[in-house]
Order: structure tokens, then C-alpha cells, then sequence
């Protein structure tokens, strides 16, 4: 099992739901090919520095995850068949300084995915208790 | 014989950070090592060790695949404040 991490583009002619089904069929993707996600960061819709494919904007959305190496080739593969995905870029972390660094960048995409997931459930809960 | 150093010495930047790893997605930390063009900026002008070149030129590699960084600008694709976010 090796760390990597995928960026994906996906097109942003979609609506907010078909981004996230899009996003889900990626994620699919790699857990279907024995992929254990780490964490995952929305980077939202941003400019994109060059059209790609006529498009000036488009939704990036980064997955951390550790897989075999064997099946990295079928992971592309299916991207490049998937049709919402403007471009993805896959980055291997090999060595022992490159893994630490994974794993901060994981630890820091979980911890700017949790506060917001805390933030929701006291509000609710305060809005409840009023 | 004996000339003055016209330039201050030189030191790399990201040695003094002691900068282990560099993020692709992290743009602003590119803009050191990028012209105004967007070239990769050389070492001679910059004073980057050969170590840490080797580092960045990959990583704007990389961020320039994820379009996040634009590969040329002309006169023709001229990018408006590129490293700031849509909003």
C-alpha cells in the first residue's frame, strides 16, 4: 500500500448535486479498487489559470488516500473515461519525507473538514434549546 | 585583484525556512520562484540551492498540470490577479 493523492477538476457547467454525484463516483472509484480514503479537501470553484476544454472555471476536489500500487493504472484509466472530469493529477508520496508530509496534509484537511461538522450540530442544538 | 562583491551574498530562502516539502496547491508560496510571466524563476537570480530548485521546479510543475498556475501568459491570455481566489 502506497499514500497518494488525486486532484480532480470537475466541469462547471454541473449544479451543486451533479458536482457532488460526480464527486461520489470518483471516490467510487478508488474504494472500489481497494483504496482507503484519508481525507478528502473542497477546494471549491475556483478560476482555472488556462481554459481547459473552452472552460474558464472549474470545481477542484483533492482525495488522500492509500492504495496498492498496482492498481493506480485502472484508477487513471477510469478517470480518463469519465467524462465530467476536466483533468486530474495524481501524486505519489514515496519517501519517508514525503509520507510525513502526507500525513500532515491529511491531519490538516481533517481538521478544516471538522470544525465546520462541529460548528452545525451546536447551532442546531442551540436553536433547538431556544 | 581584490574586487569589491558588487551584490550581497546570496542565501536560499527556503533553507532559512528549513522547508522539508512544498505544496502544489499552496500558490502563494510559488510566487517567490515565479517571473511575472510565469517562468520558473533561475537560480542565479533567485539564490534558491540546488536542492530546493530541484524542489520547486517539480511542484510549479505540477501546479501548472492543475491549472492552477498558467503555463505561458502573452499579451493575448493575460491572467487579471490569477492568485486570487474566484469568489
Amino acid at each position: 500500500m502506497r499514500n497518494y493523492e488525486n486532484l480532480v477538476i470537475v466541469k462547471p457547467t454541473f449544479t451543486a448535486e451533479e458536482i457532488q454525484a460526480s464527486i461520489k463516483a470518483v471516490e467510487e472509484v478508488i474504494t472500489s479498487n481497494g483504496g482507503e480514503i484519508a481525507a478528502t479537501n473542497a477546494m471549491g470553484m475556483r478560476k482555472l489559470a488556462y481554459p481547459i476544454d473552452k472552460n474558464e472555471r472549474g470545481y477542484y476536489h483533492v482525495i488522500y488516500y492509500t492504495v496498492a500500487p498496482s492498481s493506480i493504472a485502472e484508477i487513471e484509466r477510469r478517470f480518463r473515461i469519465n467524462e465530467d472530469l476536466l483533468r486530474f493529477v495524481t501524486i505519489k508520496y514515496d519517501t519517508n519525507r514525503e509520507v510525513t508530509a502526507w500525513k500532515q496534509l491529511v491531519e490538516k484537511a481533517n481538521k478544516s473538514a471538522e470544525p465546520k461538522a462541529t460548528e452545525e450540530t451546536p447551532a442546531t442544538e442551540e436553536a433547538a434549546a431556544e | 585583484m581584490a574586487e569589491k562583491r558588487k551584490y550581497r551574498k546570496r542565501y536560499c530562502k527556503y533553507c532559512e525556512a528549513k522547508v522539508d516539502f512544498m505544496d502544489y496547491k499552496d500558490v502563494g508560496a510559488l510566487r517567490f520562484s515565479l517571473s511575472e510571466r510565469y517562468k520558473i524563476m533561475p537560480r542565479r537570480l533567485t539564490g534558491n540551492c540546488k536542492r530546493h530548485q530541484d524542489m520547486i521546479s517539480v511542484v510549479i510543475k505540477r501546479a501548472r498540470a492543475a491549472a492552477l498556475v498558467p503555463y505561458t501568459v502573452t499579451r493575448k491570455t493575460v491572467v487579471t490577479a490569477p492568485f486570487e481566489n474566484l469568489k
